[in-house]
């Protein structure tokens, strides 16, 4: 049975994207021969084809017909291009409405957008397969790839597809070319509203997938009850905070990370996600040798921010290889790996962390309290995911109360402050903008990173970890020197 | 797919099939029939909706529908057959997913076709949205109907309350198919993982259509007439091979 996969974000129950009725509305008095939109005829190399309309003639009827200005008018015309009433003849693949002489066309009431029936991959991959046949390899690199997961999801279906992608080529032949060309625009314009380019914004997006009809009315049995009376419960229970301590803490929070949230400030060299250049994800990748000021900065804020970037562990590391309590920070991130490990490596990992860290006489023995050390080794006879929580958090108070203050201070952290880079801010044109949104590519695949990350660590680990037996016959090899020398 | 001359009438009426290659026909003639409707409803509500396009797309509904019928009599007593060996059942399943994932097609069609008429009436020709359409669909409806050439009945206006009639009788029609799938997937059992597709992933056709690709890079910014220059290319070749072949011949002449 095909499961029909209603994706449509709960709108059947609440519509949230009820302006649509009203840009049909609009589109329609768009229409009119008299008071509607001027249109003109494109002249393609053989024929031309009527019912085109410039920008700025869309932008200036929408300016007399609300009353607005001339920008306000254009911020209209590019949501109406972006929903897909109207599309662009030259660079299809900018949903914008550029008022000068760039031509637009309406989209047939087919391929106008609804929620009533949402956008089916069927129709995708029937298009896809089209496009291939009318000439193989046209599809770009995104497209390429739903197009193999199509074919991999839908494998049951692809003859059917290849057969009814066929057919509508061969009965497209059918009609007269200028016709042919533009019902291949149409088509072409629907696809890239409904299946954008990754990292467009799409105006589609009806945000997440809500189940249940929220103007239903709930039955009162004695589930619905037994559910109301636990909420109210918990309610109660709650522990509270003055509004004056809350309201505090919040305006604490916001001066301190005002300058570093990218919605508020911008962002050094340039925000990727709106001029498409990743010269910020590269500055502040993972194995950067001089991280940005920024992000030294944001080390000074608090110590999980410090041990929650990787690059600022690697600087602490280093501060607590030199003061000799670098097992503290191993057993740290051997508990983090625990945590968040998979659940058959627990047993063996706990095991490791037992010999390494906590047993008596170990090679890295942390320095916990008694009460500490006997719930953590009885909790090692059944271990889980949580149980080193306890000796973990003590070590973390440790480090947080005693280690920390004195990083700040330290030669490494001045080091890396005086090393910090201060990106230049981009400033791009128009044209470069353009440039970018064309040369956007995918980054690095999710596990090549992780197994980067893997073959970091191994490194780490075979470079030695620093115990006390090895220092100690480092501190007697030196003195043997020097008494050699004397 | 070997698919006839399309041009040519054929007798495919609801006339009992019984051997597995007339199936593949009628399932084949449907999806046919669906992607020539699909090419009528996106006109429906443009500048060429007209009074003679809900005619062809009532005529090729009426075809669907038999088409559907007899898909569904063949299929459904051959997939019923428990003696049926194993490489036909393959068989049959591959026609079933495709009979059924057209019908749904030509549901959605339906449904967008009955949606936009109730929009858009004939009655005010001045609301049809200029799409830059303008020639008319008419061979489109003859490849659907399998006919050589399609006849017009009447004229070309159309009242309103022929229209609600039409569109009330569109309306059952959806309900009909959509009975249908309900009771194909009630009554054949096709696990839809177990099928796998035979043919590439990639369609081929043996003739490309260079043409309207020509038109349609003219329209882009990037340049993609590739392919006139390389028609030119091909042409001045041909002109020089040619000049090539004269002017050995002449020198042959004139050496003998």
């Amino acid at each position: 049975m095909t499961i029909r996969n209603v994706h449509d974000c709960g709108q059947r129950h609440r519509p949230r994207v009820a302006c649509l009725k009203k840009v049909e509305a609009l589109v329609l008095e768009m229409q009119d021969p008299t008071s509607g939109v001027k249109s003109q005829t494109q002249r393609l190399v053989i024929t031309t084809i009527p019912h085109a309309l410039t920008g700025e003639d869309v932008v200036a009827w929408i300016a007399k017909r609300f009353n607005v200005d001339a920008a306000e008018g254009c911020a209209i015309g590019t949501m109406m291009v972006a929903f897909g009433y109207i599309y662009p003849l030259r660079d299809h693949k900018r949903l914008i409405l550029k008022s000068d002489a760039s031509l637009y066309r309406f989209q047939t009431p087919y391929f106008w957008p609804a929620q009533q029936w949402p956008v089916e991959d069927t129709d995708y991959a029937i298009y896809l397969a089209k496009r291939n046949i009318r000439k193989n390899g046209v599809l770009e690199l995104h497209e390429q790839e739903q197009y193999n997961n199509l074919h991999k999801w839908l494998n049951h279906k692809w003859d059917f597809i290849v057969m009814q992608a066929k057919e509508q080529y061969r009965a497209g032949k059918e009609r007269k070319k200028p016709d042919r060309v533009v019902f291949d625009c149409q088509e072409r314009a629907y696809w890239v509203v409904h299946r954008p380019p990754p990292g467009s914004v799409s105006a589609m997006d009806l945000g997440l997938l809500r189940l249940i009809d929220p103007n239903q009315e709930e039955s009162e049995t004695s589930d619905y009850f037994r559910r109301i009376i636990i909420f109210t419960e918990q309610c109660i229970m709650r522990p509270r905070v003055k509004s004056s301590v809350s309201l505090g803490a919040i305006v604490k929070y916001i001066t301190t990370y005002k300058l570093h949230d990218a919605f508020l400030s911008p962002v050094l060299p340039s925000n990727p996600w709106l001029t498409d250049d990743p010269a910020y994800w590269d500055l502040n990748s993972l194995t950067i040798d001089n991280p940005t000021r920024m992000r030294v900065e944001r080390w000074t804020f608090s110590f999980g921010e410090l041990l929650s970037d990787p690059r600022g562990r690697d600087g602490f590391r280093l501060f607590l290889k030199k003061e000799f309590s670098s097992e503290n920070l191993a057993f740290w991130e051997a508990c983090e790996a625990v945590k968040w490990g998979t659940a058959s490596t627990i047993h063996e990992k706990a095991q490791q962390i037992y010999k390494t860290f906590l047993a008596r006489g170990a090679p890295r023995w942390i320095n916990i309290d008694g009460k500490t050390m006997e719930v953590t080794v009885r909790g090692l006879k059944h271990p889980h995911r949580y149980v080193l929580d306890a000796a973990q958090t003590h070590i973390y108070m440790l480090m947080k109360k005693d280690k920390y203050g004195r990083y700040l201070k330290s030669p490494v952290y001045m080091d890396y402050q005086r090393r910090a880079t201060d990106p230049e801010a981009h400033n791009f044109t128009e044209t470069q903008l353009a440039q970018n949104a064309k040369n956007r590519r995918p980054s690095l695949s999710p596990i090549i990173l992780r197994q980067q990350e893997e073959e970091q660590q191994a490194k780490l680990e075979a470079s030695g970890p620093v115990d006390l037996t090895q220092v100690m016959s480092k501190l007697d090899k030196r003195n043997m020197l020097k008494e050699g020398q004397k | 797919m070997p698919l006839s001359n399309n041009k040519v009438a054929d007798d495919g009426t609801a006339c009992e099939a019984n051997t597995p290659e007339e199936g593949k026909t009628m399932v084949d003639s449907l999806i046919k029939v669906v992607a020539c409707h699909r090419h009528l409803a996106s006109c429906v509500g443009g500048s060429t909706d007209s009074p003679h396009l809900r005619q062809e797309l009532r005529q090729t509904r009426e075809r669907a529908q038999k088409l559907t019928l007899s898909c569904r009599q063949h299929l459904t007593s051959r997939l019923r057959d428990k003696g049926l060996p194993e490489a036909e059942r393959k068989d049959a399943e591959l026609l079933w997913v495709a009979f059924s994932s057209s019908l749904e097609l030509f549901y959605a069609d339906m449904c967008k076709v009955f949606n936009m008429g109730n929009n858009f009436s004939l009655a005010n020709t001045c609301a049809l949205v200029q799409t830059g359409m303008q020639g008319d669909t008419h061979e489109v409806a003859a490849r659907a109907l399998s006919l050589p050439d399609l006849q017009h009945e009447g004229t070309g206006a159309q009242s309103d309350s022929v229209e609600r009639q039409e569109l009330s009788q569109l309306e059952q029609e959806m309900t009909q198919v959509d009975r249908t799938i309900e009771d194909m997937e009630l009554k054949v059992n096709v696990l839809r993982w177990t099928v796998e597709a035979r043919g590439p992933q990639n369609g081929e056709l043996v003739s490309t259509d260079s043409a309207s690709l020509t038109l349609m890079a003219g329209d882009e910014e990037a340049p993609g007439g590739t392919a006139e220059r390389s028609q030119i290319f091909m042409i001045m070749v041909i002109c020089g091979v040619a000049a090539v072949a004269v002017g050995i011949s002449l020198s042959v002449i004139f050496l003998a």
